[in-house]
């Protein structure tokens, strides 16, 4: 948004407002569609009713731990052990408020933040901090833009592909197979987001212990052996290593 | 709608809004950097990826047959659209894009 003709120039920028947060929200749009899709069909396909995919939708509003869902509702793992796996999955979401808040300044407002901080996800946070980091000033209503649009497309995507339903793309292998790597791009991709050389250990032990409790129990337990190995990894590593 | 699965989702919901809200009002950022919950929170979130991301791979490297083409040309796409865009949607998108282009075709 440009600024009148008349209006003086100022040093500090004009805080961003709901519009410019969805027009911000516009190239997770176009992402968040297609993946939702494909989750909305892996759901049905994995014998989710459409109802119930979309409530994931809903609800927990975390593409990569959906899938993660659907996988570990699918081999039989018990409820409260996906229900961990998938809450432990989560808690790097625990550093985006602080490091966004820390961008935004002190003056930040976060009155509102119980309710704009549901849709704080890995690309909503990134372009929220793009946003600041291009010089653009923290509002709260460019928060809730910027949420809502992608919050629209994750959900609609969902109940678009739960609508096709599972057997929809069996006539296009093409796109079925590119659907189906969704999840494990989706997954390096994350990873290279958070990536940096100290974290290289604990990512190294948990890649290992999940083959290894793969290969020797079943694909839970490697999950688990997985995120244990790498998070005591990363609590024991010594402080000066950072 | 079953029962169970809701309250699977409403357990992990709930906790994923407590990890994005919460921190806003304890204000994290002035945890000491060396102190063991912070060292833990800094190595749950790649630990967890780095497991989830082997996790979904090994079915591909366990099925017999013209998996390994796709799975390393989608495996490099990912790496690519990552570098170009630094976009984890882009990134994802490239991937997928890629590996069903390279199942067709392999």
């Amino acid at each position: 948004m440009s600024a009148p003709a008349d209006a003086p120039v100022t040093a500090t920028p004009q805080p961003m407002g709901f519009r410019d947060g969805l027009t911000a929200a516009l190239p997770i749009i176009v992402g968040y569609f297609p993946i939702a899709f494909s989750f909305g069909v892996s759901a049905t396909r994995a014998g989710l009713t459409g109802g119930e995919a979309v409530m994931l939708s809903v609800v927990i509003y975390a593409g990569a731990a959906q899938f993660l869902a659907l996988a570990l509702v699918t081999s039989g793992a018990p409820l409260l052990v996906s229900a961990v796996t998938l809450i432990a999955m989560n808690l790097r979401h625990l550093l985006y408020g602080p490091a966004l808040l820390r961008r935004a300044g002190k003056e930040a407002s976060t009155r509102q933040a119980w309710a704009w901080a549901f849709g704080l996800t890995d690309e909503v946070f990134g372009a929220a901090l793009g946003a600041l980091a291009r010089g653009k000033r923290f509002s709260e209503p460019m928060m809730f833009g910027l949420g809502l649009g992608a919050y629209a497309a994750w959900v609609s995507g969902t109940a678009v592909g739960a609508l096709a339903g599972g057997g929809a793309l069996a006539a296009y292998p093409a796109l079925d197979a590119g659907l189906g790597f969704m999840l494990p791009a989706l997954f390096l991709a994350l990873l290279l987001s958070v990536l940096s050389r100290v974290q290289i250990p604990t990512i190294a032990v948990a890649a290992v212990a999940t083959i290894a409790g793969t290969v020797w129990i079943d694909g839970t337990a490697g999950i688990l052996c997985g995120m244990v190995a790498g998070a005591l990894t990363g609590v024991l590593r010594r402080p000066h290593a950072s | 709608m079953r029962l169970d699965l809701f309250a699977m989702a409403l357990a992990v919901g709930l906790a994923t809004w407590a990890f994005r809200y919460g921190p806003t009002r304890l204000n994290l950022s002035n945890m000491a950097p060396d102190s063991l919950l912070n060292r833990f929170l800094n190595a749950t979130g790649p630990a967890a990826i780095a497991t989830l991301f082997v996790a979904s791979v090994l079915p591909y490297l366990e099925q017999a047959g013209g998996h390994e083409i796709p799975l390393a040309l989608g495996t490099l796409a990912v790496l690519g659209g990552f570098a170009w865009r630094r976009s984890v949607v882009i990134a994802t998108l490239c991937g997928a894009v890629v590996f069903g282009l390279a199942s067709a075709l392999v």
